[in-house]
């Protein structure tokens, strides 16, 4: 399976980004790593381009918020039906309730969503959805 | 014995010899071989057909079309590589789109299709033969995923196929296709009438100036007075063209090649003086400029060398404004980290190097809130081109 995987925004948390794209090749998946600093135009048109299963965004510095909030118009733009969107890391900014982030980015259009999850749990995660969508 | 250089512009020959440079007129009343002798048959009858060395920017150079599947990879590769083998783009479409485009009037001299890396396929349909069937061109090329070859060689003929420019790491890999698009440019050159006559003065390949200008850049730092990062902005009759060092881009393209170049076909201060002009009065910066040079926008109407001298400091202004960060363009330079520009063509013929750094300060103040410029080294001589002419 194809995944597509960076990070999104003003972000350059470069190792993270390494860490998930070594976990998700020792998984067997194919890895389209777009790196740190990536718009998320730049993210869907990598999926168009792969033909990718899933779109793996990483988040550590909060920004996600202001960066993802266009992905619903995003994916109207295009047929993304078979495409698994997924999103992780420290995805809230300040005092902002952890218990709001997962519906809010749910809202975004992603069908997954991981705030603070150890990474390896959040990929066990992906594999069982991917296995429960098959 | 030495060596004789001839650059055919859309204004002027350009004829370098023994480190001399001498400038004529072009009489377009004549054709290019016949004006060439009435002016320097002297000068050519001295030299050996092997020693005579001619590059062109008259022709016009080609046009393209390029459709593509997005706009991050596709097409931003395939323009990349248009651009940088001295072609025009003419219009860009985006495949998802492309029920709602409406196909370019003219006649395009090649048209290029991308998408998808090697081992995708389904991606084009008969959406794209309805939208072809209303172009007309006269070569079409594919350089997207493999997987699409067989739909490609059973709908359209004449179709050339060439290795996907995007690699399966999503990289740009540009060598085939630019490879194409410089032999065709050097087809049309040579096909050209006026061109073909040439080869009775020279037994060595003409090649276009902007090809011959950016295989220059690289000693450029040590024949002029020049520190990297810098750029050059050849402003000549017809076009304008930045050859930039990819250093100053920040975008996903890693390229082999060190320099990269933009041209803009209507930037020209004679034979595209009039799109220059309306260019000029849609931008928010000029009255402002005019006013800093102490003149009014009726010097645009003007036909007077101080007209022209003004139209060079607009263009140079406005070139500068379309690779900034204020302008949505394709490219966008880090001009903040600029240690040079030099300006070469036509241009240095007239401009003093005093209403250069003028006009390049302004921009510097006004556009990037900057109070210091990079160094401004006017190539007088005109003799960037003559560095690449012959390796």
């Amino acid at each position: 399976m194809k995944v597509v995987t960076g990070v999104v925004g003003n972000d350059i948390h470069v190792v993270a980004n390494r860490l998930i794209d070594i976990s998700l090749e020792e998984r067997g998946f194919e890895v389209f790593n777009l790196g740190v600093n990536t718009y998320l135009e730049e993210f869907m048109d990598a999926v168009i381009e792969t033909d990718a299963d899933v779109l793996l965004i990483s988040s550590l510095n909060g920004e996600a918020e202001g960066w993802c909030r266009d992905l619903k118009i995003l994916k109207s733009q295009y047929d993304f039906r078979d495409v698994t969107f997924m999103i992780g890391g420290n995805l809230g900014v300040g005092e902002m309730d952890p218990e709001a982030l997962v519906p809010k980015f749910q809202g975004y259009g992603f069908d997954l969503v991981f705030h603070q999850i150890d990474l390896n749990e959040g990929l066990d995660q992906l594999e069982a959805y991917l296995e429960a969508r098959k | 014995m030495s060596q004789v250089f001839i650059d055919i512009g859309s204004t002027y020959f350009k004829v370098a010899q023994e480190g001399r440079i001498v400038q004529h007129f072009r009489d377009f009343n004549k054709n290019i071989y016949d004006d060439l002798n009435s002016k320097c048959a002297d000068t050519v009858s001295r030299y050996a057909k092997e020693d005579i060395y001619i590059c062109s920017s008259a022709n016009g150079g080609l046009s393209t079309l390029i459709i593509g599947l997005t706009n991050s990879f596709s097409l931003k590769y395939a323009i990349n590589i248009a651009f940088n083998s001295g072609i025009n783009i003419i219009d860009t479409v985006l495949y998802s789109k492309i029920e709602n485009e409406i196909a370019p009037r003219e006649i395009v001299d090649v048209v290029i299709i991308v998408g998808g890396i090697d081992g995708t396929s389904g991606i084009f349909d008969e959406r794209l033969l309805r939208y072809l069937d209303g172009v007309h061109y006269q070569n079409i090329v594919y350089v997207g995923s493999s997987g699409e070859h067989a739909f490609f060689k059973k709908h359209i003929d004449n179709i050339v196929i060439l290795e996907n420019i995007i690699s399966g790491k999503l990289k740009i890999e540009e060598e085939e296709l630019k490879q194409y698009l410089t032999d065709l440019y050097q087809a049309d050159i040579m096909g050209k009438e006026d061109i073909k006559q040439l080869y009775a003065i020279t037994a060595n390949q003409i090649y276009s100036t902007p090809y011959i200008v950016n295989r220059s850049l690289p000693q450029i730092t040590q024949r002029l007075d020049v520190a990297d990062p810098f750029i050059v902005i050849d402003i000549g009759g017809a076009t304008t063209d930045i050859h930039y060092s990819r250093d100053l881009v920040n975008d996903n393209i890693v390229s082999e090649s060190g320099y990269d170049r933009l041209v803009f076909k209507k930037l020209g201060v004679y034979k595209s003086r009039e799109s220059l002009v309306h260019t000029a009065k849609n931008n928010e910066f000029v009255f402002e400029l005019l006013e800093h040079l102490n003149v009014t926008e009726n010097i645009l109407e003007e036909h007077s060398e101080t007209a022209t001298r003004i139209l060079m400091q607009l263009s140079i202004f406005l070139v500068l404004y379309k690779v900034s960060k204020h302008h949505a363009a394709y490219i966008e330079l880090k001009l903040e980290n600029l240690n040079s520009i030099v300006l070469t063509g036509g241009i240095t013929k007239m401009l003093s190097q005093e209403e250069a750094e003028e006009i390049i300060l302004f921009f510097y103040k006004k556009i990037l809130r900057f109070h210091h410029t990079p160094t401004i080294v006017l190539d007088s001589n005109y003799e960037i081109w003559t560095y690449g002419i012959k390796e």
